[in-house]
């Protein structure tokens, strides 16, 4: 397999305003073949975008180096660039102008101009199905469609390699399912290499061809999804949910150590008063091999400690399990 | 150079698709040239401009007396104080009119006049009798109408002056051709006729005139022009600053929505970059001076004859402001930050600099501190061309120092710019 980007001994370190280091990348080593769908998983804060920058030119290394189809980034950053197109989490674009100016100015930025630039444009538009809007400004368009002029920006010079930081992130349902199909068509239609960073497993277990599991600042897994949900073997995840209910440490060892099959009991708390709660807070999560077995003595122990379980869900091994099984973390935290 | 075009062109874009902004840079400015310009004189209607001097006359005597009178004569634009003054207190006395040496020259100090005129005591006999006799002449060098002053007691004194050699060779005549003067008295009113004739004609000569401002009816200047030729160039260049400082805002909020970012993952070099937001700036800062010119222009206002000069003075000092604008923008974190620095740096430079009123009528302190402000390095450019009929070479020293400043500027700005 041909190597499209590669990454050695990648660092950061910021300096925070009382002079302390804070190290958000911590030397990654990472190979992205291309025609693959690469997605680099983790919770928020866990160095993803840190390291998409620097893949990409935004941030300058304090050590190691990329290459993006051979080109150092640090030392050929516009040979390099040119073979990137970049899908920011941000809506990186100029509200007032129209989708269309949009796409001619950043065109224009990628080399284009004339005949070329307004074919690219239009290709674009309809890639991204925008093409009866394209006279309409950017700030009135819906935040999907948003998103897709976002994404259509970083394919106006038909990269070899699109990387797309979380590109669902605040979108509805439907126009998430329509930027995770315009991710496999990329791959698919155009063979382009795909970059994804996402902190949902859905995401990265549906496109990938392979997923690096990173957290603070390191790759702590690697492989297809297949391979590393080998890692966790053959256990389930059971998600007791009970709400605001304190469960104390001595809880979850009695589960750990009076129910068979069980290798980790962990509970996430709900957050705090007001806060935007995801569906795995104020839940206990049990790994355990031939989960729905154990069940019955789980709810017994929680009974015996006054605990009300309102309801369960048993889940098949996936990314999340991996993630929770390296970190003893839910992906979300 | 390409992509810097480009970056540049995209943003006037986006700049001249927000209506708001051509509130900010055309209906604005034009109102406050022309209310400013009101404010400094524009419709007083074209009464010469009086020009203080204040005379302290210790000798009291006719001849004293005559040369106040030639004074008034050699230049009808000078207020001499407190003979001038009438009932609107043209000198700024006050109540009390009479004015010592000691008030005079705190007057000077306080830039209340733009010069004394000290009459010693003896100054008629002296003068009589042929012996030197100096008038004082005390100025403040910082102000320029002083010169206007100096010129009318030049002439005066050298007009006296040659009266007095007339008296007195006349008197060496009549002792030496015979005249039978025996009689000192008749001797004496001899020479004292000689001495009034030769005034006189003095008086009547022609080349008196040399001394006179209105022998250069090229720099007379009209109250239209005193107004709006002081209001054109200092609201241009506040709204200059008002304009070119709104970079400070945008930059923050494009590096927000990561339009800056996406441009540096691009294949754009930073410097390209740097160089289309620099001239974006720099355009509108043209543009704004240009708005408030076109309507100066519509207002009468005479730019000077050299437009050439007018249009250096106008780059450098928008080149000096966009340097500095970029400079402070590296400073700054928020869009709240930008407004407030926006708005304090624009609204101290432009009064520190002499842009809502001319630094000649602020206490001399001022005059210095308002030299650390672009806009007093402008208006000198400016006013040398409005009001004095200067050229290329009267503004080379103003222009030099903006675009010294600009380099320095620059050179922060570029070592400090964040890109993400």
């Amino acid at each position: 397999m041909q190597t499209m980007v590669e990454v050695r001994g990648l660092a950061k370190t910021f300096r925070r305003a009382d002079g302390t280091a804070v190290q958000a990348v911590k030397g990654i080593d990472l190979d992205i073949f291309k025609g693959e769908v690469f997605s680099l998983l983790g919770p928020n804060g866990a160095g993803k975008t840190t390291t998409i920058s620097m893949i990409s030119g935004l941030l300058t290394p304090t050590v190691g180096d990329a290459t993006i189809g051979g080109h150092s980034i640090t030392r050929q950053p516009t040979q390099a660039k040119r073979l990137l197109g970049v899908v920011p989490q941000e809506i990186a674009l100029y509200p007032t102008l129209t989708a269309r100016q949009n796409l001619e100015f950043f065109g224009r930025m990628y080399g284009l101009s004339g005949k070329a630039l307004a074919t690219s444009v239009d290709e674009v538009l309809e890639f991204i199905d925008l093409r009866d809007r394209q006279k309409d400004r950017v700030e009135t368009f819906s935040g999907g469609m948003k998103r897709r002029v976002n994404i259509g920006v970083g394919l106006l010079h038909k990269p070899q390699l699109v990387y797309m930081d979380e590109p669902t992130v605040g979108v509805d349902p439907q126009s998430r399912r329509r930027i995770l199909d315009t991710v496999m068509r990329l791959k698919e239609e155009r063979g382009m290499t795909v970059l994804y960073t996402t902190h949902l497993m859905e995401e990265a277990q549906e496109l990938s061809n392979r997923v690096g599991i990173i957290d603070h600042g390191q790759i702590i897994a690697m492989g297809t999804v297949g391979d590393l949900i080998q890692k966790v073997g053959e256990e389930d995840r059971l998600f007791l949910k009970v709400g605001d209910q304190a469960v104390s440490d001595e809880v979850l060892r009695r589960i750990q150590e009076r129910v068979p099959g069980v290798t980790r009991a962990v509970y996430d708390p709900p957050g705090a008063e007001g806060e935007d709660r995801s569906n795995t807070s104020g839940v206990i999560i049990v790994s355990a091999k031939r989960g729905r077995r154990a069940l019955p003595q789980l709810i017994q122990i929680a009974m015996e400690a006054g605990i009300e379980i309102q309801s369960v869900e048993v889940r098949e091994p996936d990314l999340e399990a991996v993630f929770l099984h390296l970190t003893g973390r839910a992906l979300r935290d | 150079m390409r992509k810097a075009l480009d970056i540049a062109l995209n943003d006037l874009r986006v700049f001249f698709k927000d209506r708001g902004n051509l509130v900010g840079l055309i209906v604005v400015p034009i109102v406050m040239t022309i209310v400013v310009g009101i404010g400094n004189g524009a419709l007083a209607g074209d009464a010469p401009q009086r020009v203080r001097v204040d005379v302290v006359d210790a000798d009291g005597t006719a001849l004293s007396a005559g040369f106040i009178e030639g004074l008034r004569a050699a230049n009808r634009t000078l207020a001499l104080c407190p003979f001038d003054s009438g009932e609107d207190d043209l000198c700024g006395l006050g109540d009390d009119r009479t004015l010592t040496l000691a008030r005079a020259l705190e007057r000077l100090v306080a830039a209340n006049t733009t010069a004394v005129v000290e009459i010693p005591a003896g100054f008629e006999a002296k003068l009589q009798a042929g012996e030197p006799v100096n008038v004082i002449y005390h100025a403040n060098d910082a102000l320029s109408a002083q010169n206007i002053a100096l010129q009318a007691v030049q002439a005066v004194a050298g007009r006296m002056g040659g009266a007095q050699v007339a008296s007195a060779l006349a008197g060496r005549l009549a002792d030496s051709d015979g005249l039978a003067l025996t009689d000192p008295a008749a001797r004496a009113a001899f020479q004292q006729s000689a001495y009034e004739r030769a005034a006189e004609l003095w008086s009547a000569d022609p080349a008196a005139v040399a001394y006179r401002l209105s022998a250069q009816p090229e720099t007379r200047i009209t109250s239209r022009q005193a107004g709006f030729g002081q209001s054109v160039p200092g609201m241009g260049s506040m709204f200059v600053m008002f304009t070119v400082f709104g970079a400070l805002y945008v930059l923050i909020r494009e590096r927000a929505n990561w339009t800056i970012q996406r441009l540096v993952m691009m294949p754009v070099s930073r410097g390209q970059i740097l160089a289309g937001k620099i001239l974006t700036w720099f355009t509108l800062g043209v543009i704004q001076f240009l708005v408030v010119f076109a309507a100066g222009l519509a207002l009468g206002v005479n730019f000077g004859k050299d437009l050439l000069a007018l249009a250096v003075v106008m780059l450098a000092f928008t080149l000096c402001v966009t340097a500095l604008a970029f400079a402070v923008s590296t400073l700054l974190k928020t869009e709240i930050q930008a407004n407030s620095i926006s708005l304090l740096l624009a609204l101290t430079l432009a009064p520190l600099g002499g842009a809502w009123w001319p630094l000649d009528i602020v206490p001399p302190f001022m005059q210095t501190l308002g030299r650390i402000s672009p806009v007093a390095w402008a208006m000198d450019g400016f006013r040398s061309l409005l009001f004095e009929g200067g050229n290329l070479g009267t503004v080379l020293l103003p222009s030099a120092v903006l675009l010294a400043a600009a380099g320095v500027f620059f050179a922060l700005a570029v070592r400090r710019f964040r890109y993400d």
